[in-house]
Order: C-alpha cells, then structure tokens, then sequence
C-alpha cells in the first residue's frame, strides 16, 4: 500500500523471450546497477510468463543506466525497456510469486 | 427498439456496400482481392446460385457482380429474418433473432476479417463462433451456410478428415437445432467434400437431398461431376451430365475443367488434353483453372515437358496463370511425390502481391499432410523479412509442433533455419511450441537436444507441461516431469516445487515420497523452504510442523512472503500470534538477522503486500495484533518500525500508526551474540554433513555470511582452507568484504587473487570495489588502487551520484590523514578514467587536507588549481574567510585574483562580503555591496541566506539583510522569507516582529508566503498577529493557482463566481470563518480542517466555508478527511449538502483512487437530488472505469446520463470509447472491435472518433490490440468507405512520431491522403502550443501534396511564432517572397510580433486587425474555396 510515497525506481520490460525468467532479468539488469526486486508475473494457466516484467533498482542510478542503453538485447531477442508509469498496487496481488 | 435499431444496422451495412461501387479505392481494393485471393470470394463463391457459377470467380471483369455477391447474403438475411419478425411480433423469439442477426454480422466480420487477412481461419475462432451460435440458439440458415463454407481448406491447419467430421457435426447440429437447409447448403457441403477429398457416393448424396425434398440446381450437378472426376470416374460423371442436359442446364467451363481431371485420374491424359479443343468447339474458351486442371494432371505424372508446354499455352492464350496456381501444381507435385520437380516450378514463383499469406496456406496445408519436406522449401522462398530481430518461420514450426513432426526432421528444419539466419532461436521457439501444445515427449527431446548444444535448460521450462497436470491433478504426470528434469540436470527450483509440483499431492508425505522416486533430493534447504511456503496456507499444519524440535533451521526469508499472504487474511488470530512468536523467539528462523529484525521485515513485508483498501479493511485486526505482539514484548528495532510508518500512509490510518509506533522500540542488538549461537549449529551441521560425506551446499555458504557479520575472519580463513572447493564468488567476495572492513589488507589482496584466479571476469558491486581501494589507498599501496579503479572502468562499473559519496569519504579519510600524493593520484584517476565527474564534493578534499592543518596558503592552492583542471573550487568560502580572520593580505589579494579572473569581478566581490560577513566584519561587508555596480545575484544571496539558517547564524543573516537593503533589483522578499525562517526555526517571534516592523520601514509588498510565515511564528507564540489578512491575497492566490495547478481547480475557480450568486445566501463570514476559509484557498485545507476539529464551538462555520473545506480538500486529494468534513458538516447543518462542484470533485477525487462503486454511488446520489454532475466527472469516472476494465459500470453510468438527458453535451465517444478499452483492459480485444464499429458504422452518430483508444493503446504498448485496431481501420476504410478511424490513426502514430508506421498505414489505405480537413483539423489543435514544428514536417512529409502551399505556409509560420523562431520565420518570409507566393494577413501579423519581440524593426506594414479577426477570416474564404468546385 501507499506505494508512491516509497522510493523505487522500476523499468517495465516488455517483449521478453519466454526462455528468460526472473533470475537472468536480473542478472541482466544487475548490469546497470543493484537490483532490489524484479516481478515478473507468470500465467497461472499457461505457465508461461506474459512476456513483460518490472525491474526495480536499488538507486535512481540504476535506472537512469538502464533507460539509457539501447538497444537491450537479451537472448537475441530486443527487449522493450521503459520507464515503469503504472503504480504497483496492482501488482500486489500476485506478488507472492516474486522470487526474493 | 432492438428491432428498429438492427434493421438500421443492416441498412447501414448495405448501403456501404453498395458505396463500395463508387468509390475508385473501394474498387481498387476488390480487385487487388480477387487477384490475391481469398476473401470474401471464397466464403460467398456459391451463394450466388443462379449466377456464373464457378468454383472461383476470377475475372477481373466480374469484380462488380462480386460485389453484390457480398451483398447478397445480407440481403437473404435480412429480407428472410424481416419477414419472420413481422409475423411473430410478440414472440420472445424475436429479440433472439434480432440478436442472431446482429451475431450474424458479428461472426461473419470476424470470418471475414480471418479470411482476407490470412486466407484461413483457424480451428480455435470457428469452433468458438460454432458455440457461440449454438448458445444463443436460433441458428439461421445463414450461419449455417457461413459455417460450412468455413470447414473446407480455408483449414489448411486442420488434416482432411477431421475438416469433414467438423462439417458434419455442424450439419447435424444445426439441423437439429432448427436450422432450415436449402440447397445452397447442400452445395455448401458437397464443396466442403471436394476441398477436402472425401469419398462419398453422389447418388447416395443425390438420394439423401430427394428425401428432403431439395431440388438439386447446376452447382450440385457441376459438383457431383467434380466429385466423380476426382476419383477418376467418368462413368459416373457422363451420368451427371446426362442429367444436366435432360434438364437442359447448361454445360460451364467449370465442368470442363473437372472432366480435365477426370480422364487424367482415370489415365487418359490423351482424352484431358483433348478436352481444350472440345471446349473451344462449345464456345467455351479454356481459363486458367482449364490450364490448371491439366497442368495438375501431369505434374501428378510426373510429366514436367508436357507441364511447361501446358504453362506456355496458358501464356500464349493470354490466361496468366498467378502465384496461387502455381503453388497448386506445386501441392499436386508434393502429393504424387514427385518433389525432384518442385525446385523448377518455384522458379515460377513471382511473388505477387498477397504472396505470403497464400504460400504460408500451402507450407500449412502441406505439414498437414506429412510433407513437411516441401513445406520447408516453399518456407525457403519467403522474401526476407526487413526488421532484423524478427524471426521467419514461426508459424511453420508451431504446425510441425502440432502435427508431431519427427524429432528428426525439427531438428533439422531448425538448424537450417539458424544457418540461414533466417530465425535466431528456433530451436526454443520450438520448445516453447511444443510446451504450449502440451507435448512432454517432444518437449523433452527438444531440451535434451537444445542441452547437447549447449542452450541452458531452466526450471521454468517445464512449467507449462507441470501447469498442464497441475490443472488435471495428474501425479504421475508431475512425477514424469521431474524425472525428466532430473535426467535433463534441472533441479526443481523453490519457485517450481512452491508452485507446480507440490500442489498436486495431497500432502507432504505423498510429495515427498514421489520426489525422492524422481531422485530429486528432499534434503535441499531449496526443499524445505518449498515444503514450508507450501504449508502457508494452512497455519495450524504450519506452526506444528515449524514448533517440532526436529524441523531444521530455516529462515524466515524463505517463506516470507508466502506468509504474508496467509497472514493478511486474518482468519486465525491465534495461530497467527503463535507463529510470530515462534519466529520471534525461535533461532532455527533467524539464520541471517536477528530475530526481532527478521520479525520486523516480515511485518514489514505484511503491510506492504496489503492493498490500502486491505490495510482499512483489517485495520481492527491489525492493531490488535500490534498491541498483542506489544503485550508478548515481542519488539522490532525502530528502523524497521520507521519504514512501516511510511508504509502506511498517515492519511488514511491515524489511529493505527499510535498503535504501531506504540509498538516499536529502539531495541539495539550486537550482532555478535546472536550469530555466535547460529553459528554453532552451523557448523555442528557441516561437521556432520561431513561426516556424512555430502554436499555442504548452502550451509557453508551461511557459515561464511554469518562469520562475515560476526567479523570472525579467522575461523572463515579456516574454513575456507578446509573447503576450499565450496568457495563460490559471491562467498570470496564477501570475505574481501570482510577483509576491508577489518582492514585486513593482506588477506583482501590473497582472497582477491583467488577470486581472480577462479573467474577474472567477476564484477563486484561498485561499495566493495570502493572498500578495496580505501583500504589499499590507505595502506600506501596508491598504484594498485588504482588498478581497481581501472578494473572498474573496465567492466563498466560507474561510480555514479549514489556511490560518489562513500568515494567522497575514501578520498576524505585520505585528506583528513593528510597523505596528499595519494589523494591527488586517487582523484587524478577517477576523474580521467570517467568514473564519476568532478564535483565540488569529490574535490574538496583536496583542499580539505590542508584546512585540516589550517594551511591557508596550500589550500589556496589547492583550491586554484581544482579550478583550473576541474572547473570548480572547493571550499573557496572557508578558505577566504580564514585569510580575512588571519589578516593575511597577501594570500587573500591572490585568491581574490585567482577569482575575479576565472569567474569575474562580481563573484569575487560576493565571496569577499560573505567572507566579512561571516567573520563578524560588518561594516567592510556592507562597503563591498555598496560597490558601484554592485547587483544583486540571487543565486549568491539565497546561497549564503540558506547557510546562515542552516548554520544558525541570526546575526549574520540579520546584517546581511540589513547590507542588502539598497542593493540594485534585490529581491527583498526573498531576503527576508530568509530571515524568518530561521526565526521560526529558533521560534525567536521578538525578532519576527522586528522584521516585520523593518518590512513596513522598506514600504515594499511582502509576498503572501511571508506573511504567512510571519503570521505564524506570532501564531504560535499566542500572539496576536498585527495585520490583518486583507481580501485581496485569496484572489490572487486564486489566480496564480488557477494556472498552474490542475484541471480539476481550473474547473474550482470558474465556478466560484456561480456559487457565490447561488442561492442560499450565506451569512456575512465571521472573522473565524474567514479566516478558515483563506486557509481552504491557501492550499493548508488540513490545517483549517484541524482547526475546525479542534474548535469546540462550531457554530461560526456556516456552509460555504463547508463548501469550501470540502472542496480544498479533495483538490489536495485528502478523500478522507473530505468525508468526515462532510459528516461533521452534516451534524451542524442538517441542511447540508454537497454542491454539484463539491459533488464533482468528489466523484472525479474517489475516480483517481480508483474507488469506483463508491463514485458511481456518489453519482446516483446527485443525480436523485437533481443536481448536475460537471462533464469532468463523467469523464474521469468513465475513464476510470475504462483503465479498470469495468465495462457493466461504464454501460450504468451511460445510461444515467442520458436520462439526465443531453444537457452535459457529452459526446458518445466519452463511453464508447472507454469500453472499448475496458475490453482491452480484460485483453477482449475483439469485443472492443465490436464495440467501436458498432458507433463507428452507424450513421445515426456524427463525429465518432477513436483517437482517444488509439492514444491509450500506444502509450501502454499494447502491440496486439494495436494491430487489431488497425485492422479494423483498414477494413471500415476500404469496405465501408469510412475514413475517418484510418485518418484517425495515420494522424495518432504521426503525433506519436511513428512514421514508418505511418508510411505503412498511408500504404495500405490511400484514401487517407484525401482526408484534408482532417489533416487541418489536425493541424490547427497540434500548432496551438510550441514545439511542434516536427509533427508538422513529418505530416507534410507523407502527405506532400495534400495541402496547399498557402495553408502549409500559414502553419509552418504559426510554428515559428509558437517556437518564438525569428531567423526560421524569417526565412520562411523570404522563401514565400521569392516563390511569389502570397504571405496572408495572419502570417505577416505572426511575423511582425516576432520582429517586434527581437526588437527589429517591421519591415512592412504589420496588418491593423487583431488576430482572432484574420484568422476568422482566413477560415471562411477557407470554406469558400471548399464550396466553389462544388457548386
């Protein structure tokens, strides 16, 4: 709750190979600097993740490095790196699933 | 009316069918269909019954009748359902129908839009249509005929059999749920039977439509031929014909062509040759299916001479034969397995436009049916695709996957496709297709396949198979995946045994015993951190299995959050307060923190998990849990306690945070002591383990990290030596962590060579790497510090803002031991090497080091020569002000040198002053600033003000307000807003006053903000403040605000004038009132909120101040503190309400937090008081609702406004709009199609524009709705003549700069060049605010001539007076001048204020009229010109 008085500093990443999960997002994002939480929210129907996630930096650092390398590739594949605009109360429904 | 309302939806459709006709893109785009293919002329190529028939029509020539063709159905459909609604007017079946008919469209646009975009439909979107029509029952003969047509080889996915089998049970189905047959669906079938080579007797099917009464027409008979033919029977087929001519029906090429076949299959190829003559003798010339027909017959001999002599006559009679034909021969080639021929008939290939759909069609159909071989070479033949990272050949491998392609033969397709670089991962795109299809076997071989060459297989790999028995509870199904992952080396990871595995067994035992039969180990701390997230959901379970002696250590970080999730429903109070207090109390929990700290995270983690709708709804449960767990003394250091403060918003929970902080305490752990017990059993573990002979694992890892904290860097050494093969990176690295931190260089440098030793390419985080060069710098060793920093450099590690400050700290600690070498080399490297910028703080310890040893003189130097290599000097006051202390004359003259040349005369003279300010010199201070020419420089002055405050200096701060008085332009406000904050902060009112007193002998006006201040202090000492608050600031406060704060107070401040006039009159405000009031409008609601709370006597507040508290606070967004305003209001007043502003903002205030129910409740509550919601209101809910996806709250809200009638002049597209992203929202991106053309096609509704969802959808990215938007753009454009939502979207991806995008749009529907107005439209809203002379190029740039040039002019010039761009206007002015085209009235009035403002001379006459009167002006000989060709 009260998510926004808390400093986080979050990129959303979409396009991401399915063959990616939370721990080589974050050990691709660990690049740019400390990586405090990484959510990346799979379907309980499928399995598979949906393709997107958000990457939290420890420091605004992190995130201003991260925002500006382009492109982001991962795996071959290009990923979509953007400055994360929607709160997270949504999300906090599924955060159990976040592999801290 | 739901029938009035589907009659004009249908006329809608028709009458755009027939626009079709006339308009030239409209056409164009048939015809470029019916040379691609498909379309809609393969759904309807039968309906047309009496018409020419064929089994394709494909004339160029017949494009018109095709279009009636599409008309057709409608037609039958409407005049028949017409006809039944009449007579059955008060059947309930009548809204069904309607809704059938209504579905009917439905189901045929997405057929429709399947079709022409890929040429096929799949199995998924026809069975759900089939249920879909099912459902609502009444199926029409219509939707019958639309789904048979659809189960021929408009499946290419599907294999033949199972096509038929569909098409039957469609048949029967609707048959029996009343659906009426006629012989276009007999026709339909017998069709569904060629495409799909079903064997079937024909006079059986003749037999079975004489039952049912059906005359069979020319197509049925032309049909059964075909049928015959196929099998090679010409008996059979004479017989037909026989039929046909006693029926004196008339013998087409389409027959002709069947017989062509028919004696080839029956081995007479002689005889299929011959027909071409015969043909020709009945007047009938061969056409390329003629051709066709022929050419199949000998590609299936393999006879290719005869083939390409057959292609060559096609050509010679001017039949030419198109990509798809050929694509045919090359099916018929791979089916009579004659693939050595299919290279040379791709050579025929030309790639026409529509290729790709029609080849990926083939390579479909061709897996299908086991020739993947071929299919793999058409795939070769696909033009390459532009964008790199796009991979080819997805679709080909998904339908290898689907129809179980050997291993093999995927393997290999694979590694072609990557030496081919056409595809850069098939081989996981395969896998993931495989997994989606739910295919273990293959799955498995994939990864096995993918392991051999070397692509790491993760445990997520196999969630989609484990989700799959998960959902069917299949153990065995799960036990077989985890065997595979043990073979394949995968470990179930916490996550996958949380998740996937363990939820499938009834409880742990069964769990347990199937992991250890898969031979995954269950001695993991991986598994039981599993086991025990997966025991969260029962606590009792839980707490007995943790409280069991013999559960071994676990930390609670493991389980964390799982736990939370169980704690936050508060079902189990008692069991909850057990649990804590085991963790609290029960080290085996504790591994890495203390157990209050752990404790305290994890409450931590529980509020912040909880939503704040969650945190109110428990907050009962939730304080009597803290004050419980402050009853048991089970206490959290207040760092923790602090952060879930912060958690929980003040706002929203008062009460509860007096609960929490009650809670914390300061309670200060050394770590040592509790480490030292969990040490102990760690290693008492890996003694054991030892002994044992097994893996130590992670617990040696938490023997390090807790020697680590304990700082016991001997015994970790030790153990190190010991286990020397367990070391891990991160292990070393905390032991050089350690090391650093002990100061223990030499073991830092041994570990750090192992480390390197063990991988050279570790990059430690940027605090470690910082600690070994402290550490190395501070024992002397500068040139190996140095390599670390070129270690960072090399791998990138950035010291950036954050970490500049432990830099800033290295390098002090060197200042403060006074080795200057160091430090200058260390600095030297930073900056050179780019780790970080020099800064005044990263330099100043270069002339720290000396200040520290009150060495002026070297600290100037220092200072001086920061300047010149870094462009800043540090720490250049306390230098001075020590030189003006010391009296050193000499060093000041040549700091004051230094700094009059580097950064001029005047930032010189402002050090001097505050240097002899500072030091107590007064009066030569004042001397400086009385300098002739002496100004003022805010900057300066606000540095030293903010200094003096932050230093406590009253008397400085008080000189140098006093020095400033006469200082030219120096803002006196600002100086002394200075002066009172800092006695507010000594909370000095004597001083305050004085100042005030000082203000009025300056006679300037004091900004409000000081006021306030001052107000304040005096307020807070229980003075009397001297002044009264005149009227005149709330206004201005009004006017300033109104600008610059939100809409929303935008709307506050218009509508002040309205309530005020507004009955009931208020009694003249007590001074008490007004006071509160000003308050409301000075932006400090809360604190006039506070007041009113606090007041005992409430009876001055009437109810505009009310009103206004009200309103104020819901502008700041205190929603709750509103409601309880209201409430007290309510108590005092009972005549109180809300007014519709109030009201408004309440609605648009609960809208933002996305209290939806209760803002739609707020609504229906005004509306039943009459009141008037503001547009506002409306428009925030909807767009509320639409972002929540709440589609049934949209469709209320609607239909409350328009009971309320039109009077908000809101337009539809408010709702539709926001529907149709509520449905994208729910990832219902067709019901959101549906929705949008439904308004868009009406022609009731004028003005419908979507730009709004175009908007939306760009700014989340949403590719796939975007794509389908644009399709539906597409297809309203070139079928129903609407160009709008085309335009729309060309004008949305130009503003969003997406030119190519725009370029492809412009491509695909021309007539959007046409769409002028709305070019201007565009315009004309985009050039009202600067910046956006880009969008217009770029719009100019795809739509060059659109415009004319006198038009473009008048908007590139509004830019450049926008952009306040004099040289490009005037670059323009010339340009225009030397075409000899005409500058308007409005361009030269734009550019004479542009000259004006650059203060240049007009070097014409500047038009007399205003603005407004030229560009009025302007527009009417704009519609002028527009009227005349018209006319």
């Amino acid at each position: 709750m009260a998510s926004s008085t808390k400093k986080v500093f979050e990129v959303f990443v979409a396009k991401i190979p399915w063959t990616v999960a939370a721990k080589e997002m974050r050990e691709y994002f660990g690049q740019f600097g400390q990586v405090k939480r990484c959510l990346i929210p799979f379907d309980k129907d499928t399995g598979f993740h949906k393709g997107y996630c958000w990457v939290g930096f420890s420091t605004e650092d992190g995130l201003n490095n991260a925002l500006q390398k382009d492109p982001h590739i991962l795996e071959g594949t290009k990923l979509q790196v953007q400055m994360n605009r929607r709160a997270f109360t949504d999300m906090k429904a599924n955060k159990e699933s976040e592999l801290d | 009316m739901p029938f009035h309302s589907a009659t004009v939806n249908m006329a809608a459709l028709l009458r755009s069918a027939r626009l079709l006709k006339f308009s030239p893109s409209g056409l164009l785009h048939i015809t470029g269909l019916k040379r691609t293919g498909p379309s809609v002329g393969r759904l309807y190529s039968g309906v047309v019954g009496g018409n020419k028939s064929g089994v394709c029509s494909r004339q160029i020539s017949r494009a018109s009748e095709n279009a009636s063709s599409r008309q057709w159905p409608y037609t039958v459909g409407f005049v028949r359902n017409y006809a039944t609604a009449e007579e059955q007017k008060n059947d309930v079946g009548l809204v069904i129908r309607t809704k059938q008919m209504q579905k009917f469209d439905w189901a045929l646009t997405k057929l429709d839009s399947s079709v022409r975009r890929t040429g096929r439909i799949t199995k998924t979107l026809l069975n759900r249509i089939f249920h879909d029509i099912c459902r609502t029952g009444y199926p029409s003969g219509n939707h019958a005929l639309l789904l048979l047509r659809s189960c021929g080889s408009l499946l290419p996915e599907i294999p033949l059999q199972e096509r038929n089998d569909f098409a039957h049970r469609i048949w029967e189905k609707l048959q029996e749920m009343g659906a009426q047959y006629d012989v276009s669906h007999y026709n339909a079938l017998l069709k569904v039977y060629l495409q799909n080579d079903f064997k079937f007797s024909p006079t059986d099917f003749l037999a079975k439509m004489e039952e049912a009464h059906i005359q069979p027409n020319r197509v049925t008979y032309q049909r059964l031929i075909a049928a015959y033919c196929q099998d090679g029977n010409i008996e059979g087929a004479s017989t037909i014909l026989g039929f046909m001519k006693s029926k004196d029906l008339p013998i087409t090429d389409a027959v002709f062509n069947s017989l062509v076949t028919g004696h080839a299959r029956a081995g007479d190829i002689e005889s299929a040759k011959n027909i071409l003559p015969v043909m020709k003798g009945a007047g009938i010339e061969p056409g390329p299916d003629t051709y066709i027909a022929l050419m199949n017959a000998y590609a299936e001999k393999g006879d290719m001479e005869s083939l390409k002599l057959t292609m060559k006559e096609a050509e010679t009679a001017e039949c030419s034969l198109m990509d798809r034909d050929i694509m045919q021969v090359i099916f018929t080639l791979a089916k009579a397995g004659q693939e050595q021929h299919i290279q040379e008939m791709t050579e025929h290939l030309r790639h026409e436009r529509g290729y790709v759909p029609d080849a990926m069609n083939l390579c479909l159909s061709l897996i299908t049916q086991g020739l993947e071989d071929t299919a793999f070479q058409m795939l070769k033949t696909f033009p390459s695709l532009q964008s790199e990272s796009a991979n080819m050949g997805n679709f080909f491998l998904r339908h290898c996957v689907s129809m179980d392609t050997s291993l093999e033969k995927l393997s290999q397709f694979c590694k072609e496709l990557q030496e081919l670089q056409l595809h850069s991962s098939p081989l996981s795109f395969t896998l993931s297709c495989a997994l989606e299809a739910n295919k273990p076997e293959m799955s498995f071989e994939l990864m096995k396949e993918m392991k051999e060459q070397d692509f790491p297989i993760r445990p997520h790999y196999f969630w989609p198979l484990l989700t799959w028995h998960l959902k069917n509870n299949d153990q065995d199904g799960v036990i077989e995946v985890l065997k595979n992952m043990q073979k394949l080396g995968v470990p179930p990871d916490v996550e996958s045994l949380t998740t996937y595995i363990l939820p499938v067994f009834p409880d742990m035992e069964a769990a347990e015993q199937a992991l250890k039969e898969s031979g995954v180990s269950t001695d993991s701390a991986g598994y039981l951190s599993s086991q025990v997230r997966f025991m969260t959901g029962n606590l009792e379970e839980l707490y007995t299995k943790l409280s069991d002696p013999s559960f071994p250590p676990l930390d609670l970080n493991n389980f964390r959050s799982k736990l939370s999730v169980s704690f936050r429903k508060f079902d189990d109070f008692e069991t909850m307060m057990k649990i804590t207090k085991l963790l609290y109390t029960d080290k085996r929990f504790s591994l890495g923190n203390p157990p209050a700290e752990n404790v305290g995270y994890f409450l931590y983690n529980l509020i912040d998990s909880m939503s704040e709708k969650e945190v109110q709804a428990q907050e009962g449960n939730l304080r009597m849990f803290f004050n419980e767990l402050r009853a048991q003394n089970m206490l959290i250091p207040s760092r923790i306690c602090r952060g879930i403060k912060n958690l929980l918003d003040p706002n929203d929970s008062p009460q509860l945070i007096k609960e929490v902080v009650y809670a914390c305490s300061s309670l200060c752990f050394t770590p040592r002591c509790f480490h030292q017990g969990k040490l102990q059993i760690l290693e008492k573990k890996i003694a054991e383990l030892q002994a044992e002979n097994k893996p130590l694992g992670s617990v040696f890892k938490q023997v390090i990290q807790a020697l680590c904290v304990t700082e016991n860097l001997q015994r970790a050494l030790e153990l190190k030596q010991q286990y020397e093969s367990e070391m891990t990176v991160p292990m070393y690295v905390n032991l050089i962590n350690m090391c650093c931190r002990l100061g223990n260089l030499e073991e830092a440098v041994n570990l750090r060579t192992e480390l390197y030793r063990m991988d050279s390419s570790v990059v430690m985080d940027v605090p470690k790497y910082i600690s070994l060069v402290k550490i190395l710098s501070e024992h002397g060793r500068v040139e190996e510090a140095i390599g670390i920093l070129k270690e960072m450099k090399e791998k990138d590690v950035a010291i950036g803002d954050t970490y500049s400050n432990m830099f800033f700290h290295v390098l002090n600690s060197l200042a403060v031991k006074g080795d200057v070498s160091t430090l200058h080399q260390l600095t030297g490297a930073v900056f050179t090497l780019g780790l970080a910028k020099p800064s005044n703080n990263l330099c100043s310890p270069l002339v720290s080091t000396h200040l520290e040893r009150d060495d002026l003189t070297k600290a100037l130097e220092a200072a001086i020569d920061c300047g010149k290599t870094y462009k800043v000097v540090p720490r250049i006051h306390e230098i001075i002000v020590g030189l003006v202390q010391r009296g050193d004359t000499e060093q000041l003259q040549k700091a004051m040198d230094f700094l009059s040349e580097e950064r001029g005369e005047m930032t010189m003279l402002y050090n001097l002053c505050f240097a002899f300010l500072e030091s107590g010199r007064y009066r030569e201070a004042r001397k400086i600033i009385e300098t002739p020419g002496m100004r003022s420089r805010p900057g300066r002055l606000y540095w030293f003000a903010k200094r003096c405050v932050q230093l406590n200096q009253m008397e400085t701060l008080e000189q140098m307000v006093d020095i400033t008085a006469k200082l030219f332009e120096c803002d006196r406000d600002e100086m002394y807003s200075h002066a009172l904050l800092l006695c507010k902060e000594r909370n000095d009112w004597k001083r305050a006053e004085a100042f005030w007193t000082k203000m009025q002998e300056e006679s300037f006006i004091p900004r409000e903000r000081t006021l306030l201040l001052l107000a304040e202090i005096l307020r807070n000492n229980g003075k009397e403040v001297p002044f009264e608050v005149p009227e005149i600031w709330y206004q201005q406060d009004e006017i300033t605000q109104a600008d610059t704060t939100e809409q929303v107070e935008e709307q506050a401040t218009e509508t002040e004038t309205e309530t005020e006039t507004k009955p009931p009159k208020p009694p003249k405000p007590t001074l008490h009132e007004s006071q509160l009031i000003g308050q409301c409008k000075r932006g400090r609601a809360k604190e006039a909120f506070q007041k009113l709370k606090d007041a005992e006597d409430k009876s001055p507040a009437g109810p505009v101040f009310y009103d206004q508290l009200i309103r104020a606070l819901l502008s700041e967004g205190s929603l709750e503190e509103a409601m309880e305003a209201k409430d007290i209001a309510q108590t005092h007043l009972p005549n109180f309400y809300l007014g519709d502003m109030a009201n408004t903002l309440l609605i648009v205030t609960l809208s933002k937090k996305g209290r939806l129910e209760e803002a739609l409740k707020q609504l229906r509550t005004m509306l039943q008081f009459d009141q008037v919601p503001r547009q506002l209101a409306i428009t925030r809910l909807v767009q509320a609702m639409g972002d929540e996806g709440d589609v049934a709250g949209i469709q209320e809200v609607e239909s409350l406004m328009q009971k309320l009638g039109t009077s908000l002049n809101m337009s539809k597209m408010v709702f539709t709009n926001n529907k149709a992203l509520a449905y994208i929202r729910n990832g219902d991106v067709d019901l959101a199609l549906e929705e949008l053309e439904g308004v868009l096609t009406n022609p009731e509704f004028k003005n419908t524009r979507i730009s709004f969802v175009y908007k939306k959808v760009m700014e989340e990215n949403n590719d796939k709705a975007m794509d389908k938007l644009a399709a539906m753009a597409e297809r309203l454009a070139n079928h129903f003549a609407l160009y709008q939502p085309a335009t729309d979207l060309f004008l949305q991806l130009v503003d969003f700069g997406k030119i190519e995008d725009a370029k492809f749009m412009l491509a695909r529907c021309n007539a959007i060049a046409e769409q002028k107005d709305a070019f201007f439209g565009y315009l004309i809203r985009t050039t009202e605010v600067p910046g956006q002379l880009e969008k217009l190029k770029n719009l100019l740039s795809l739509v060059p001539d659109c415009l004319e040039k006198e038009r473009v002019n008048t908007f590139l010039m509004k830019c450049h007076s926008m952009d306040k761009d004099f040289p490009a206007a005037k670059a323009l002015y010339e340009q225009m001048l030397e075409e000899g085209v005409t500058v308007n009235e409005l361009s030269l009035k734009r550019l004479a204020m542009l000259y004006r403002s650059a203060g240049e001379p007009v070097p014409f006459t500047e038009p007399p009229e205003s603005f407004r009167f030229y560009a009025n002006k302007l527009k009417e000989e704009g519609t002028k010109g527009q009227e005349t060709p018209e006319e």
